[in-house]
């Protein structure tokens, strides 16, 4: 009887095995494995590039990025890109400037509300639909209007949930509020939101909806003045995405009134009623997201009005093991697998594997000086005086102590040896792709002699003599960023062995406590990395304003001195390229803050980070646009047999 | 005995009262930002600054007194309500709820059969003692002592994954997955063999088991070495008893004397030991979970701890603590059956 159970067991077994790899697994099913995870479906809610993955893919906008391209843009939801020569982009005599969308026809979600002889709406599947059924689709329900359009956006300014959805509001009062609350704090003059008056609330949502217009098929945004940064926004997969205003408000969500929208303001991510489903009219439906499994399964819209996708469906999943990903991707079972950079050479040697290297990235990676810095209860500084066994508080504040740190880092060798050559060095806070970028703005280099100059001259030649002892800060899980800080200390030991650099592990967390959780910053030198948010340099988050305004968020962890600095120097000509809505005025000027940031050695910047994909070779398609973050896209993915 | 039982889980709130009191203590050790980093989805969600932060704070009441942030959290416990967990984006009792199958179907298929085949192989070890069964079986788990789990497992993964293609990483196939969500099957325990086969569907248990088989055998093998010296130690010292010796003398049979007297009276500490192993392993067992892309209890409150997940950290605290205090008692309960000279007094 044993024998007989085994037997049967083995015979189960063997008969569940699948023979060995002859064909391509899984075929028509694209199977994705990364360490991340989608923080939810609601595009109004999402900020962080691994959650632009899901809406991406389900939802459609107005526009999308051309390809790679980051200041290129064609028609989607919306049948052509606005500008002066097609007349959609016009300038108003008052300053104010008006951006008409065109809407597509016939443009359907995945889901329409099909109406019941008792005159109910039900929501069914449009694929599913028999033609019979589709000639009792409700108009307007799953149908993508003009309406929609202005719902969408009005929903994501108001739900003030995200700053990518923050980002719409900037653009629609032309940068006057960063959100929604402090439209509304000071329209009401009240310290917090909650404490806004009715009348204020439904005030400030008429000013907002004044501003859309529609117009049979056609929405005008008019802003009061130029945003030049407006279209790189409206392509973005985070809050400009449309979604079924019909649909929403059936599901729970907001119901397009002036007089309630407050109660659906930065909702809990659970009371979100689009956290965990969706209705777009992107490419893929999500037919499953199992956040127990930690997987994401996305189904072929067959009615996308740009025509279905070549994958049947995308399979996410969160696997945290690399070994795991990487027996999965030899053995076919899985098609795409975020893989360690240092595994790259080997993986690109591997039979059935293709590597995509070198993908330019628009994210820069730096050491943050920070000035003036808290004194009490700091042991990052030290005696906190400059007496060798510590640093004062306004260290960095020394612009020969700034220069002589640049000049002592060894760029070469971490470009080499850590980046292994795949990326190049940052020239500033505007990397490749991004205007005012030119390939031969001056760099900072290895340079022990320069250094030896400047640092003899910090502190009136004080510091040359006493040397100097503090902690600088890195984030826990990046060996780039310990590299960097271990390349500089060994640097500047070269330099003065009594020039001390410790160097400290922290969990994010304790990092962020530092320098934003006092009046002061508590580290004097940090790692950290940053990204623009759209493309265009300028605006409250371009990469030249996030770096060298003074309210910008590197002034806002840095400190005082910092931000008196750019207030200085930087913000008149950050004001006068905002101005304009000229490429030809805004280029040079950019470029000139580049040069200062350099000139006023702000930060030590780096390198700029690049990208990579491992695949197995059967697959094509795949398009890196560096403002999405190389976001994929699936639908233009092809898994060949 | 039922007095004793009654007893023994009435202690169980002060435990949990107890424990929750400790994790919540120790996470008012770090700053409000720190603390609100938990509720940041990732650290992209602090780029708004001191301004945002600051309303952030002020929005999960992180500057409140404990006693208040206690209350209010164990108010929410008391209703059912264990808090949101950012790590597994859902409820943390659905977290701990759909998790619990999945983590219990492993332990099953490890467990107990790694009970019997240690409890089998003591006995043989020590009935055999310095002979060739008892060396083998010595070499075999000292063999298994010696791996680290994640050399075994990885090892498991490379041989019956990779170069045979027998045991797949995950839970089930994409093909068995598109069953278990369609409509037509139905979930019943959330422990897919379970449902399997309460569906009539053994295709899918099958798949089921195969993604079981490898995670199993690295966690029978590894967990082999401790239970089955410890069942050698106690058979040899059963052995030695006046009792086996008058049993023989009697003229029992030697095999009835060794598996049915001394096997059982050797039991007493191998029901010590495997009560708290399989308390353990019903913790989740992460980097085998890890390791074999396994969903369970395991992984998931590891990530947690890692995120700093608080809901998450105290909802699985109180989950370990009544997995600890019954299977205390089931020990406790056990051994008067073992041997009844032990009374639960």
């Amino acid at each position: 009887m044993k024998r007989l159970l085994v037997l049967a067991l083995c015979l189960g077994l063997s008969a569940a095995v699948p023979p060995a790899i002859a064909e391509t697994k899984n075929p028509g099913t694209f199977v994705f494995l990364w360490t991340d995870d989608i923080l939810s479906f609601d595009p109004a809610y999402i900020a962080n590039t691994p959650s632009s993955y899901g809406v991406l893919n389900v939802y459609s906008r107005l526009l999308n990025y051309k390809g790679s391209e980051i200041s290129e843009f064609v028609p989607a939801i919306s049948t052509e890109v606005p500008s002066l020569e097609n007349g959609l982009i016009k300038e108003g005599a008052d300053g104010s400037v008006s951006y008409t969308f065109p809407i597509r026809k016939g443009v359907r979600a995945h889901q329409v509300g099909i109406k019941g002889a008792d005159g109910k709406i039900t929501w069914e599947y449009l694929d599913k639909l028999t033609e019979e059924q589709k000639a009792s689709i409700e108009p307007g329900y799953g149908e993508i209007t003009a309406e929609d359009v202005r719902y969408s956006l009005m929903r994501a300014i108001l739900q003030g949930q995200s700053w990518m959805s923050n980002a719409i509001t900037e653009v629609v009062t032309a940068g006057k509020y960063t959100d929604i609350a402090k439209w509304v704090e000071t329209e009401g003059k009240v310290e917090k939101i909650a404490d806004a008056s009715p009348e204020v609330l439904r005030k400030v949502y008429d000013q907002l909806a004044s501003q859309f217009t529609v117009d049979g098929d056609k929405v005008t945004l008019t802003l009061p003045k130029s945003f030049p940064a407006t279209l790189g926004v409206i392509a973005l997969p985070f809050g400009t995405s449309i979604v079924d205003k019909e649909w929403v408000t059936d599901v729970g969500g907001w119901s397009g009134s002036g007089d309630d929208w407050i109660k659906h303001y930065k909702p809990e991510l659970a009371a979100d009623p689009l956290f965990d489903k969706e209705n777009g009219t992107g490419p893929f439906m999500l037919e499953e997201w199992d956040r127990t499994d930690r997987r994401i399964t996305m189904k072929r819209f067959e009615n996308y009005f740009m025509g279905p996708a070549s994958l049947e469906r995308v399979v996410m999943r969160t696997v945290p093991e690399w070994t795991t990903r990487r027996l999965q991707l030899l053995s076919g079972d899985a098609d795409y697998v975020w893989a360690p950079v240092e595994f790259l050479d080997e993986l690109s040697k591997t039979p059935g594997v293709k590597v995509t290297d070198g993908l330019p990235k628009v994210f820069g990676r730096g050491l943050f000086f920070a000035w003036p810095l808290d004194d009490t209860d700091n042991p990052a500084l030290g005696s906190g005086q400059l007496d060798g066994k510590g640093i004062p508080p306004d260290f960095f504040a020394d612009i020969d102590v700034r220069k002589g740190f640049n000049y002592a880092q060894n760029y070469d060798a971490l470009l080499k040896q850590v980046l292994l050559d795949k990326t190049v060095q940052s020239r500033g806070p505007t990397v490749r792709g991004i205007m005012g970028y030119r390939p031969d703005s001056p760099i900072y280099t290895y340079d022990p002699a320069k250094a030896t100059e400047h640092f003899k001259k910090a502190f009136g030649g004080k510091l040359w003599e006493t040397g100097f002892t503090f902690t600088a800060y890195v984030q826990e899980g990046t060996p780039q960023g310990t590299a960097a800080l271990s390349a500089l200390q060994q640097g500047l030991q070269r330099i003065n062995p009594k020039f001390r650099m410790q160097i400290q592990s922290l969990p994010w967390a304790s990092i962020s406590d530092k320098l934003n959780n006092r009046e002061k910053p508590a580290s004097p030198l940090t790692y950290m990395g940053w990204g623009p948010d759209y493309s265009d340099p300028g605006g409250p988050l371009g990469a030249a304003s996030y770096y060298l305004s003074p309210t910008g968020l590197v002034g806002g962890m840095v400190g005082q001195g910092y931000r008196d600095l750019m207030a200085e120097k930087f913000k008149p000509l950050l004001d006068e390229a905002w101005a304009s809505s000229d490429p030809a005025v805004r280029e040079p000027i950019y470029a000139k803050l580049q040069e200062m940031s350099h000139e006023y050695a702000t930060t030590q910047f780096l390198w700029e980070d690049f990208g990579y994909i491992v695949t197995r070779d059967n697959i094509d398609g795949y398009v890196n646009n560096m403002i999405l973050y190389g976001a994929w896209d699936f639908y233009p993915i092809k898994k060949a047999n | 005995m039922l007095n004793y039982a009654l007893r023994r889980l009435l202690m169980l709130p002060v435990v949990m009262f107890a424990l929750s009191l400790m994790i919540f203590a120790l996470q008012m050790s770090l700053t409000p930002t720190q603390r609100l980093a938990a509720y940041a989805p990732s650290p992209d969600y602090l780029k708004g600054g001191q301004e945002s932060i600051r309303r952030m704070i002020e929005q999960y009441g992180l500057n409140d007194p404990f006693y208040i942030q206690y209350g209010r959290w164990i108010g929410n416990v008391l209703s059912g309500n264990l808090g949101w967990s950012e790590t597994a984006r859902q409820p943390v009792g659905t977290a701990l709820s759909s998790l619990f199958p999945a983590t219990m179907e492993l332990v099953v298929l490890a467990f107990v059969p790694g009970l019997l085949l240690s409890i089998y192989l003591g006995s043989r070890a020590g009935i055999y003692l310095n002979k060739w069964p008892d060396h083998l079986i010595r070499f075999f788990t000292i063999v298994g002592w010696s791996f680290p789990v994640y050399v075994f497992g990885l090892l498991m993964l490379l041989i019956f994954y990779s170069v045979l293609d027998w045991f797949p990483p995950g839970r089930l196939s994409h093909w068995a997955q598109d069953v278990v969500t369609s409509n037509q099957f139905v979930r019943y325990t959330g422990a897919n063999t379970v449902d399997s086969l309460l569906n009539g569907n053994l295709p899918v248990f099958f798949d089921s088991l195969r993604h079981l088989a490898a995670p199993a055998i690295s966690l029978i093998y590894v967990n082999l070495a401790s239970m089955t010296r410890i069942m050698r130690t106690s058979m040899l010292e059963t052995l030695r008893q006046d009792y086996v010796r008058t049993a023989r003398a009697k003229g029992m049979l030697r095999r009835v004397v060794e598996l049915h007297h001394a096997r059982r009276n050797a039991l007493l500490p191998v029901a010590t030991i495997a009560g708290m192993e399989l308390a353990t392993m019903m913790g989740g067992v992460v980097i085998t979970e890890t390791i074999f892309d396994y969903a369970g209890l395991g992984q998931f409150s590891a990530k947690a701890a890692a995120n700093l997940d608080f809901p998450a950290i105290l909802g699985f605290g109180l989950y370990f603590v009544v997995v600890l205090v019954v299977m205390n008692l089931i020990v406790d309960l056990i051994y008067p059956l073992l041997d009844p000279r032990v009374k639960t007094k």
